[in-house]
């Protein structure tokens, strides 16, 4: 496969896992922000998930629904799902004839939906949960395409490496809004409330309520997030994926020049791997979090170094 | 045939000749077809435009126009009522085609060797080495089978008498077959059942065609052939009919910047290393090809190229060079071209042409420029065109002084009445301008013509440029089989 091809494969599924990341946590923020007693604050949000200056952060942070236009429609947003979007489908477009049509045309469409213009006018007027559960629907649809029609070999590896790259930067994104958020606030009750969002918008709450008894608890919201490895969106379960996909890039021609970035995740796998609740959340959960994703974007950036570079 | 209200003022010109409507009645090939869109309301006709408008999109059929640093994507209009061509006629044009393409390319390989055809006086040397695409390069290169124009779009109008005319030859990289497949396909969801009742012959063939001749041309004696489709990229206009031909066929679409040439060979860059590459099948221009022999700012190409084709370790299709052939102010002497390699007489007319650069000419145009299309030899797609009949007259003015500093760039041409045919426009059949692009494959084994092609349309009433650039559409090209 061409390396240009197999850098837009990568690139495309980056930029459709971060806007799944990104839809899903606005919906969980809006839900929580609808049970606060207090004005809620999407500082943390903005902080994390956009490049906005503290002045302008703070001037946002108490509008609801104009955050919520800025981070999925604003051109001016380099991370707004329009962006993201949009990037993904040029990426696709490089790579079109090593996708599936079925893939393509699934891309392509989730590209016009997020241009569609009555769409910002939308997220200030009508209900955003649902607009937030159609946007994300999409995500779903291209996962299941790539699934069901791609061919197993490099493209779909690269696709799935990109992917798992970036959903454990996502979960943990996500996890830090909360974090933020615990240092804000000393509302016990939302506390729980909003981990039960947390855990829904990513699909985790009835793994959750199977798993743990007796309520919400952060140890375990944490020990599910990071570490548990059954749990489609954990750290623990991109990187073991990432890992596995990785691998298989190997070929006698390559292994020299891929041996740094075998290091690289094997050494980012065993952080976490021992890595236990108690101890993350003592030594500082958003210390170890930012580590992570501090990790995580050294092996991206040696990916392109190392496989996608030019000769 | 009961007039409906589908037809009702279906008004065709008087002077022109209609491909559906005979001035009292509709013509035979049509009549199913007709019977066939009556049967359905104005509102259903309506939503099938729609639909149709909606299957480009999603598809991503489309090119990116950008303003204001957005891009915004445009569909290329189509019309649900397909173009008909019988059995008889294509059997017409096909034979026409194959006998200028078969003398179009001999004339290539000749003025590329022993240029036996000026000698003769057959065609005057100033005229060949003036054009700009005329390559000093390809001179004495011996081409793989001798075959420089694999692939052709050589365009086709139809007068008020009927018979058909040859508007120009494009023999560099025509565009548009991708066109003729979608728009089949469409058909095919708009109208179900409508293609097999009618006996409409099919063109999925074309991208295995064109590959089994790809491959034929490979230099290197291996059973897998690495083939390439060199697109300039994804802001390219054309870019969907690039990904659609590297798909049909199932090989690699490139970039200039994906390729790279070593000790004379081209190689790819892949994820496990250099892969060396046989043919390439360039959808970019000469100029562009390689910045080491042509244009030296270009991005699109890849520098050496030129030297490994000279080598004979690459092909590329179609050949470099092939400008000279299809040059306007060349056309006036294809039917000569025809008699002096083929001794046949030519199938298909030439539109009569005036060479600007010869005085006793340019002063007849000069006199009756209300009457004349004048044209640039060089340019494509409609641009820098002068329509005598609609220009004023400070156009012409200007016209004339722009042709005046450097007369062999233009010719012109009587205007032709393009033949109409109708198009779905506001719950209404109306009469609109047509051509019609066959595309045409040259390889080992010969010539072949995938029954079909592209029909462009001149939307506006009254216009006769069907160019897309200037607001032309396309149709459905359907040829009946016996």
């Amino acid at each position: 496969m061409l390396s240009r091809v197999a850098d837009s494969l990568f690139w495309m599924s980056r930029y459709m896992e971060r806007s799944d990341g990104i839809l899903r946590m606005l919906k969980m923020n809006y839900a929580s922000s609808q049970d606060d007693i207090h004005d809620f604050s999407w500082k943390p949000v903005l902080k994390i998930f956009t490049y906005l200056e503290d002045e302008a952060c703070n001037k946002l942070a108490f509008q609801g629904r104009n955050v919520l236009q800025y981070v999925v429609t604003d051109r001016e947003n380099p991370n707004s799902v329009f962006n993201l979007i949009t990037l993904a489908r040029e990426n696709a477009r490089s790579g079109q004839d090593h996708i599936t049509k079925e893939l393509w045309q699934c891309v392509n469409d989730f590209y016009h939906i997020i241009r569609d213009e009555r769409l910002p006018r939308w997220l200030q007027e009508e209900d955003p949960v649902t607009i937030l559960d159609d946007l994300i629907k999409q995500g779903m649809l291209f996962y299941g395409t790539a699934d069901i029609t791609m061919p197993r070999g490099e493209g779909s590896w690269f696709m799935n490496i990109g992917k798992y790259l970036e959903r454990g930067i996502q979960s943990a994104g996500i996890l830090d809004v909360k974090v933020s958020t615990i240092k804000n606030s000393n509302e016990k009750g939302a506390d729980a409330a909003y981990w039960r969002y947390l855990l829904l918008s990513l699909a985790g709450y009835e793994l959750y309520l199977k798993t743990y008894r007796g309520g919400l608890e952060a140890r375990n919201v944490v020990e599910q997030v990071v570490l548990n490895n059954q749990f489609p969106r954990s750290i623990a379960y991109s990187i073991s994926r990432l890992h596995i996909y990785f691998k298989r890039l190997k070929n006698e021609k390559n292994a020299h020049s891929l041996s740094q970035i075998d290091f690289l995740i094997g050494k980012l796998a065993s952080k976490v791997q021992y890595s236990t609740p108690e101890a993350i959340i003592q030594q500082d959960l958003h210390l170890y979090l930012n580590d992570i994703i501090g990790q995580m974007n050294v092996i991206g950036t040696a990916m392109d170094e190392k496989v996608f570079s030019y000769l | 045939m009961e007039t409906s209200e589908l037809l009702s003022n279906y008004n065709t010109d008087f002077n022109t000749w209609d491909e559906m409507f005979d001035q009292t009645s509709v013509r035979t090939q049509y009549r199913d077809v007709v019977d066939f869109l009556q049967q359905f309301s104005i509102a259903t006709l309506n939503k099938k435009e729609e639909q149709a408008k909606r299957l480009f999109m999603s598809q991503g059929i489309t090119f990116t126009v950008y303003s204001s640093g957005e891009g915004i994507e445009k569909i290329f209009p189509f019309d649900i009522i397909p173009r008909i061509i019988t059995a008889p006629e294509w059997k017409f044009i096909e034979a026409g085609i194959t006998q200028r393409l078969k003398a179009l390319n001999l004339f290539l390989k000749d003025v590329y060797n022993e240029q036996f055809i000026i000698k003769d006086g057959v065609v005057p040397a100033e005229l060949v080495y003036s054009s700009p695409h005329f390559l000093r390069e390809m001179h004495g290169f011996p081409v793989p089978y001798d075959i420089y124009v694999h692939i052709a779009g050589i365009d086709l109008i139809r007068d008020s008498d009927g018979s058909m005319y040859i508007l120009e030859d494009n023999l560099r990289t025509p565009s548009g077959v991708s066109y003729m497949l979608e728009n089949r396909e469409i058909t095919k969801r708009l109208f179900p059942d409508l293609l097999p009742k009618n006996n409409v012959r099919t063109v999925t063939q074309y991208p295995s065609i064109l590959h089994k001749n790809l491959v034929s041309l490979s230099p290197r004696q291996t059973a897998n052939p690495t083939i390439v489709l060199l697109t300039p990229g994804i802001y390219n206009s054309a870019y969907f009919e690039h990904t659609t031909l590297a798909r049909l066929m199932g090989v690699e679409l490139v970039e200039g910047r994906d390729l790279v040439v070593d000790n004379h060979r081209v190689f790819m860059k892949t994820t496990t290393g250099l892969q060396q590459v046989d043919v390439i099948y360039r959808r970019v221009d000469d100029e562009f090809l390689d910045p080491l022999v042509f244009n030296q700012n270009s991005l699109l190409g890849v520098a050496g190229l030129m030297s490994a084709y000279r080598k004979g370790n690459v092909a590329i299709v179609n050949a470099t060079g092939n400008g000279v052939a299809d040059d306007k102010a060349i056309y006036t002497f294809v039917p000569a071209m025809i008699r002096y390699y083929l001794n046949e007489e030519p199938i298909l007319k030439n539109v009569p042409t005036y060479q600007l650069g010869n005085l006793e000419e340019r002063e007849y145009v000069f006199k009756n420029m209300n009457t004349m299309v004048i044209k640039r030899t060089n340019e494509s797609g409609g641009y820098g065109m002068l329509m005598g009949h609609t220009a004023t007259e400070s156009e012409m003015e200007k016209y004339k002084e722009e042709i005046i500093k450097d007369p062999r760039q233009f010719i012109a041409q009587p205007t032709i009445n393009l033949s109409s045919a109708p198009c779905y426009m506001n719950g209404k059949m109306q009469p609109r301008r047509i051509d019609l692009r066959p595309y045409a494959l040259f390889g080992p084994d010969g010539i072949q013509i995938v029954p079909g092609g592209l029909t462009r349309v001149a939307l506006r009433e009254g216009s006769l440029v069907v160019n897309s650039s200037q607001g032309g559409g396309s149709k459905d090209t359907w040829v009946l089989a016996g």
